[in-house]
């Protein structure tokens, strides 16, 4: 009966949150100067995961942007249309674009322009700059049949002379435009003594120069011939994949679409269904592959710090548990549980990790934005990034406070009293 | 309820007028060994309530020892200690904790001021962990600083005063939760004699006001000034002083 009497008479102590928040604070307060130290280790940890994540989504997302650029305004297609067997028994494909397949198409509402092309029916042509070829001569070289809208449609740009036109095509003139690779080989850099390439013994006049094209980069080891010359000499183009002749339309911007559902009826109204829109190749394997690598590496390096700044929030801590055992042993006095004072050291060190790990993103963000202001990036932080961080720094700070505030707790209150 | 009913006629109930605030009944503290050392040999002490005792003793006569058993920072290895009536050695060590922190004030021979923390602040402390509303606080702080004397020296901190300032913000300290017993541990240790004076005289006065005060010190002057004398020797306590058998 008494007893009862006795244990209700006294209620537990307990400290409410807002105490142990404030006593948390007032023990960090009173030096700032080894808390901001302490801190260190968690701002760079904290700091270097922010700015290394930001930055590889910075650096993808712009890979991304630049790609869809193109990708937004280019349609592939492909002719799909039956073998058909020529003279000398050899499997050729059937010619499925018009021969005013550049006009057709670039007539179309969107499209701006457009040029059938496909890699010439030769297996190792021999070019070379005189009808002679010396050895090894312009090896690794491509004769690319080309109509003349191709140039517009791959953008390409002209560093000397001039490109064929329409005219050179209907006529099936003998003229070649080289890629800046292919002119370099061929030693071929002036056209004002009307240089000439030979395929195979087929002498072209070079008339233009290009430098190559982001739609096409190939172009830049071709030779390229109008289609129509091309096909007097050397036939329909080959069956399968890379042989097939093909058509690449240049849109503006979101139409292409568009432009990529309409092309095949323009082309041929009578048999649409030759024609294949070819998917662009997928942008999430390129951003992949850019962002495991070095981001690894670098997340590696992150977590290092983390933990560095877990040993330093741990050292510090406690230090102070051992500084202000006289303070521990007061507060006992004053009806402090042990449980009290593990949480106020606890609260203590958290509140040191989750000040770092603010900070840290802090800088970290900023790092991110300056590098993109220096790149001309658009800058990209996943909100979970920046939300998560400064909690990446309070587990840090509890997970370096749990020992300091065992030890704290098993403090002695008599004997921490004595000092 | 019940429990009140039962308080009017217990005269050993707890918090009733007439319950002694400290009864020891055979109460020992030995060290496990090797070898097993007695610090506290058994002893039976009745302190009444409002009443004034010092405890005398050198050093290495078991004083710590009993301080450390009166402010339940001990327990007994054997017999009874009932503090206001409440048998401690029942109690769980969290309640024992709790009953520390409502019931005793302890002031120390070196204050034990938080230094970063004013007189206020350090008053407040003793608050914390009583579950007393925040927005009290400060009020009873103030409050018994002038009792003390210092209501005008508030938002100093203890490296700008004096040691008999200090001493009294810690006895400040230690009354503000109202306890039923000031336990004081060597209070003028560290205190000049003036200043040691001074301290007494406010211990003079808490004494008149009604409270309780035990004070273990070794300087005989300052045992003098209490009512009752206890000494300490060897463990075993004795009582001397010409208020001591009254």
């Amino acid at each position: 009966m008494r007893k009862r009497a006795a244990s209700t008479e006294v209620p537990l102590s307990r400290i409410g949150l807002a105490d142990l928040l404030s006593e948390a604070l007032s023990g960090m307060v009173q030096r700032p100067g080894r808390s901001v130290l302490t801190l260190l280790g968690t701002v760079l940890g904290v700091g270097a995961f922010v700015a290394v994540l930001g930055l590889t989504s910075s650096a993808t997302g712009q890979i991304g942007k630049r790609f869809s650029a193109l990708q937004n305004t280019t349609v592939t297609l492909v002719g799909t249309g039956a073998e058909v067997v020529t003279a000398g028994g050899r499997h050729r494909a059937a010619m499925d674009f018009p021969e005013d397949a550049d006009r057709r198409v670039g007539r179309l509402n969107g499209a701006v322009a457009a040029g059938v092309y496909w890699s010439a029916p030769l297996t190792e042509p021999k070019i070379s700059t005189s009808p002679v070829p010396g050895p090894g001569s312009g090896t690794g070289l491509d004769v690319l049949a080309l109509s003349p809208g191709g140039f517009d449609a791959i953008e390409a740009q002209v560093s000397a002379g001039t490109v064929y036109n329409a005219f050179h095509s209907e006529r099936g003139l003998r003229v070649a435009v080289l890629g800046s690779a292919a002119a370099g080989r061929l030693g071929i850099s002036r056209l004002d003594a009307h240089p000439a390439v030979f395929v195979n013994g087929v002498g072209f006049t070079v008339i233009g120069i290009i430098d190559g094209s982001a739609r096409l980069p190939e172009t830049a080891l071709d030779v390229m011939v109008p289609t129509t010359t091309a096909r007097t000499l050397w036939g329909n183009p080959l069956p399968g994949e890379n042989g097939r002749a093909r058509m690449v339309i240049r849109t503006r911007t979101g139409a292409a679409g568009l432009v990529a559902s309409q092309a095949p009826t323009a082309l041929r109204p009578e048999a649409p269904q030759d024609f294949e829109a070819l998917a662009p190749p997928d942008p999430h394997t390129l951003r992949d592959s850019v962002s495991t690598d070095l981001t690894g590496l670098f997340l590696l390096l992150a977590a290092i710090c983390l933990v560095i700044g877990a040993v330093g929030i741990a050292n510090t801590t406690l230090v102070a548990v051992l500084e202000r055992t006289g303070e521990i042993g007061l507060r006992r006095a004053l009806g402090a549980r042990p449980r009290h004072i593990a949480a106020q050291f606890l609260t203590e060190s958290t509140v040191l990790g989750t000040l770092g790990g603010l900070v840290g993103t802090a800088i970290g963000v900023a790092v991110v934005v300056l590098v993109a202001l220096a790149r001309d990036w658009t800058a990209l932080l996943q909100p979970w990034t920046v939300l998560s961080a400064p909690l990446a720094g309070s587990l840090v700070g509890l997970l370096a406070g749990l020992y300091p505030a065992l030890r704290a707790a098993g403090v002695e209150p008599a004997e921490a009293l004595r000092h | 309820m019940s429990g009140t009913e039962a308080r009017a006629d217990d005269r050993g109930a707890p918090g009733h007028r007439d319950t002694p605030v400290i009864r020891l009944r055979g109460a020992f503290r030995t060290f496990p060994g090797p070898p097993p050392v007695t610090a506290l040999h058994p002893l039976d002490l009745e302190v009444a309530r409002g009443e004034y005792a010092a405890v005398i003793g050198p050093s290495g006569s078991g004083k710590s020892t009993f301080l450390n058993l009166l402010g339940l920072l001990d327990r007994p290895s054997g017999g009874t200690y009932e503090l206001d009536g409440i048998d401690t050695g029942a109690l769980s060590e969290a309640r024992r904790t709790a009953l520390r922190g409502r019931r005793i004030g302890f002031v120390f021979q070196s204050f034990h001021l938080l230094p970063y923390r004013t007189a206020l602040e350090n008053v407040m402390l003793a608050q914390v962990y009583n579950g007393s509303a925040r927005a009290g606080r400060a009020e009873a702080a103030r409050r018994v600083l002038d009792q003390v004397g210092l209501g005008h020296r508030a938002e100093a901190l203890p490296s700008r005063m004096s040691g008999g300032e200090r001493q009294r913000v810690a006895v400040a300290r230690a009354l503000v939760n109202r306890p039923s017993l000031l336990l004081c541990d060597e209070p003028t240790g560290n205190l000049d004699s003036a200043t040691a004076r001074r301290v007494m005289e406010l211990f003079e006065e808490l004494h008149g006001s009604g409270l309780t005060l035990l004070v273990i010190t070794h300087d005989r002057e300052v045992a003098e000034r209490a009512r009752r004398t206890i000494t300490i020797r060897d463990g075993r306590l004795g009582t001397s002083g010409a208020v001591a058998g009254r």
